[in-house]
């Protein structure tokens, strides 16, 4: 019996575009993210960029549908780990960025 | 209530009390089918540890229910509950529906969370073995 495991992040081929967060049947998904200019010299108007700020998932919600996965233009997102996934506190299946970027 | 013994910590029988409520229940009938859970009749030995999973969506009707299911397992003594799948956990996809309790702690204590929707047979059986092993 072998099935998916939880979804992990690649937070830096997230692009903040925010279509996992809108796709997400159980709005399980919230992201924080803001812009910053680029400085360009050959640029005719000013270019910004998104850079990520917080990325989390509440796997209390979370279906494990594997539409964001799906959704996502720049695989920033996958699949990940095994099935042993339980925790003790509900806070604690919130998970953020770094959980989510680092657990294996 | 049922009582069974995990393959793997044969030496630990453990009560389950099944409130299966929706669809999560499948699961827990997958993981009795797949022998992982062998159901023991009939013995007088007392088990080791009480678990009350509770799989699948607890709506305001059937609360008092749920509520009564744990008062009399408590009364024999410790039991742990487990809350089955992310209605059990948080409501679920029903989080937001008015007849829907967003998680059963918020009427009985819970003291293992299985995430999914629902979690597969193997994570019943991998949180089973962390509460009671």
């Amino acid at each position: 019996m072998s099935r998916h495991g939880v979804i992990a992040l690649i937070p830096e081929d997230c692009t903040s575009c925010m279509l996992c967060v809108r796709e997400c049947p159980a709005w399980c998904i919230t992201l924080e993210s803001h812009t910053e200019q680029v400085d360009k010299a050959d640029a005719r108007r000013p270019r910004t960029i998104n850079v990520l700020d917080q990325f989390t998932i509440d796997y209390g919600l979370c279906m494990y549908c594997g539409i964001c996965i799906e959704v996502c233009p720049f695989d920033a997102l996958e699949w990940r780990g095994d099935v042993d996934y339980s925790t003790v506190s509900r806070v604690d299946l919130d998970q953020g960025m770094d959980i989510l970027a680092a657990w294996g | 209530m049922t009582r069974y013994r995990l393959r793997d910590e044969p030496g630990v029988a453990v009560e389950l009390l099944n409130l299966g409520l929706a669809c999560c229940s499948l699961e827990v009938e997958a993981a009795v089918g797949s022998g992982a859970l062998a159901s023991e009749v009939g013995t007088e030995r007392s088990p080791d540890s009480t678990v009350l999973l509770v799989s699948g969506t607890v709506t305001h009707a059937l609360a008092p229910a749920v509520l009564r299911a744990w008062e009399r397992a408590a009364e024999q003594g410790p039991v742990r509950v487990l809350a089955f799948g992310a209605c059990a956990t948080s409501g679920g996809p029903y989080w937001d529906a008015p007849s829907v309790v967003p998680g059963v702690d918020a009427l009985i204590p819970v003291s293992r969370y299985v995430p999914g929707c629902p979690p597969g047979p193997d994570s019943l059986i991998a949180a089973l073995r962390r509460e009671v092993a």
